[in-house]
């Protein structure tokens, strides 16, 4: 047999015409057991996602109720400290997603629009802090933090989790604003349009894709965070989902519906805007957001 | 959307600086700057637009940095910054053999973790290319252990094996397997931890082989098929090296997400038992965190930090040589 590589580079100079657009596909024939293959895969994989569901749903011992309950969900909601870490969640992510979207956007501009020396070293700088353990920032940052009394405070975390998204988000808004042809702004220019002006009302009308996928992945680091959280919030008054859930889990190892029905408040929003957003979940944002933690 | 982003991230990576737009990529002349209104007005506006975000990364990143490197040279607390030591805190790290350990281990923990959900991402990419009813529907759903919080996750693999009672314990048991205790044995928990790792990061492998398969110009399969070459020789020869530069930026973002991970161990093992699951990572929050030792734990810290500015300056260079290839 002839070396393939070889051969197979004259037949891709001719251009073989097919209309096959599957064609690792061998027919129908094998198909049905590639079905039972994934659904034994996917059923395996997601064992421990549907072990949580199912566990906030089963009656908790001594209890009288049988089959599946919500007695769990109403016990959680009076009896733990949920609806507090849901809150103080949801304030600091949300405070981080518009924060950051908002200081990241416009450095992303100078960043795709740029072209000098200035810019490139700001690039390179970027690529390094992303890829820098948090620990190493987390210590000193909580040292400076406590002078200021923003240690155990929900406001000095979000500034934290601003420092953390920050290089990644700008990456991101500045890998949008590279799609965006310039001539549009060049047009606004000859007609007299300021830089800001042709930012704003041209770019960053056209950019809502890029501004979602950043705001997703601002808000999945920052909803997922333990490290930050666990050395910055110790009362339980401050506690976000991850300290608590982590915390309430150490002191009732043995009740495990109460556990895993904080686990399931926790795990709602980031699926229900996977489900919702999954277009404009970009995979390069969420790999940023982890290449910290 | 998915890896677009990412691609064109390190697209722009590799080119070093923006591109001015997509539409005209990297013949930006200078004479082009003119055309942007008035050029000392414009400079202006680019600072400002950057400076909120300078300021920032000045504060909370590149100070910190700094300000580690001045502290893992002192005896300091978390309260006070102590007295200048010299590289005693270096010494006393570098001669703790549960340091080396601690090396050893993020060095295992990185291969795993970047080889095994390759491998694993890449398999099922290529299963969920073929012909399967509701095929999207599983490419979704097993996307789930990567969107679910690590805390989740962790305590779900926590009931599935932390006592004798758990289920995975009781199959063990079942199929004479003994009654393993994964979180009390050292190496059952390394495996442990490795294999969760696996759990969480395959989506993200399989999210980009599946763009990078998508882009394979399908013809060349066709011609190979004519050729008779056989699917391994087809796999070989033809789909590796079409995705290879994919593969090698996913290896690189898997590589900084392994070392730098601390949730996935400190959440399912805490590091123990003895130790034996302690990254660096986690040895350095451990040391500064519950063992208040600052000056060490910083030590241990700004070491990962040298090693990690080194390697990111590296590859920074790499991924501008592999598109120029």
């Amino acid at each position: 047999m002839t070396t393939p590589d070889v051969s197979l580079t004259g037949r891709l100079e001719v251009g073989v015409n097919t209309r096959a657009r599957k064609p690792m596909v061998p027919g129908a024939r094998g198909k049905w057991g590639r079905f039972i293959g994934i659904i034994v895969i996917t059923g395996i994989v997601l064992i421990p996602i549907v072990a949580v569901v199912v566990l906030s749903l089963t009656p908790s011992l001594g209890s009288s109720a049988t089959g599946f309950t919500t007695e769990n969900y109403a016990k959680a909601f009076t009896e733990t400290g949920v609806l507090t870490w849901l809150t103080n969640s949801l304030t600091v992510t949300l405070a981080t997603v518009v924060v950051a979207v908002v200081v990241a956007a416009p450095a992303g501009y100078v960043l795709s629009r740029g072209r000098n020396r200035f810019v490139s070293g700001y690039s390179l700088v970027l690529f390094i802090v992303q890829s820098l353990p948090v620990v190493t920032a987390v210590i000193p940052l909580f040292i400076l933090f406590a002078q200021f009394g923003l240690v155990d405070n929900l406001f000095g975390v979000t500034i934290v989790y601003v420092g953390s998204t920050l290089s990644v988000a700008t990456w991101m808004m500045a890998a949008y604003f590279d799609s965006i042809p310039i001539t549009l702004e060049e047009a606004a220019w000859m007609d007299g349009t300021s830089v800001l002006g042709s930012f704003t009302r041209i770019v960053l009308r056209n950019s809502l894709p890029g501004i979602l996928s950043t705001a997703i992945f601002c808000f999945l680091l920052a909803w997922n965070d333990y490290l930050i959280a666990s050395v910055f919030l110790k009362s339980d008054t401050v506690k976000t989902l991850p300290v608590g859930l982590q915390s309430f889990f150490q002191q009732n190892q043995a009740n495990w519906g109460l556990v895993m029905t904080v686990a399931v408040v926790m795990m709602i929003p980031p699926v229900l805007i996977f489900a919702l957003l999954n277009r404009y979940f970009s995979v390069g944002g969420i790999g940023g957001s982890l290449a910290g933690r | 959307m998915s890896t677009e982003t990412i691609t064109r991230g390190i697209g722009r990576a590799r080119r070093g600086v923006g591109n001015g737009g997509a539409g005209r990529p990297v013949q930006f002349k200078p004479s082009n700057s003119n055309r942007m209104p008035g050029h000392r007005s414009r400079s202006t506006t680019l600072l400002l637009f950057a400076l909120p975000s300078l300021i920032l990364l000045v504060l909370l990143n590149v100070y910190p940095v700094g300000y580690a490197g001045v502290q893992s040279a002192r005896n300091g607390d978390l309260l006070s910054a102590g007295d200048f030591v010299g590289g005693q805190n270096y010494l006393t790290v570098l001669q703790q053999p549960v340091f080396w350990h601690a090396a050893l281990f993020t060095l295992i923990f990185t291969l795993v973790g970047v080889f095994g959900s390759w491998a694993i991402g890449l398999a099922l990419a290529l299963l969920l290319r073929t012909r399967i009813p509701a095929n999207g529907l599983f490419r979704v759903l097993l996307l789930l252990p990567w969107v679910v919080p690590i805390v989740v996750s962790a305590t779900a693999w926590n009931w599935l094996v932390a006592t004798p009672q758990s289920p995975l314990p009781v199959i063990a048991n079942f199929f004479g397997l003994g009654n393993p205790l994964f979180l009390a044995d050292p190496t059952l928990a390394q495996i442990l931890v490795c294999v969760y790792k696996v759990w969480i990061s395959f989506p993200f492998m399989m999210m980009m082989m599946t763009s990078a398969l998508a882009s394979v110009d399908t013809n060349v399969y066709e011609a190979s098929k004519v050729d008779g070459a056989g699917p391994w020789q087809t796999f070989r020869l033809i789909t590796l090296p079409m995705i290879s530069r994919t593969t090698y930026i996913s290896w690189i973002l898997m590589t900084i997400f392994c070392v730098n991970d601390f949730p996935t161990i400190f959440l399912l093992t805490g590091g123990g038992p003895v130790q034996s699951t302690q990254t660096l990572v986690v040895m350095a929050y451990v040391t500064v965190f519950q063992n208040y030792q600052t000056g060490p734990g910083v030590a241990i810290a700004f070491l990962m930090t040298l090693v990690l500015v080194i390697i990111s300056v590296v590859l920074y260079r790499q991924i501008r040589k592999v598109n120029i290839e």
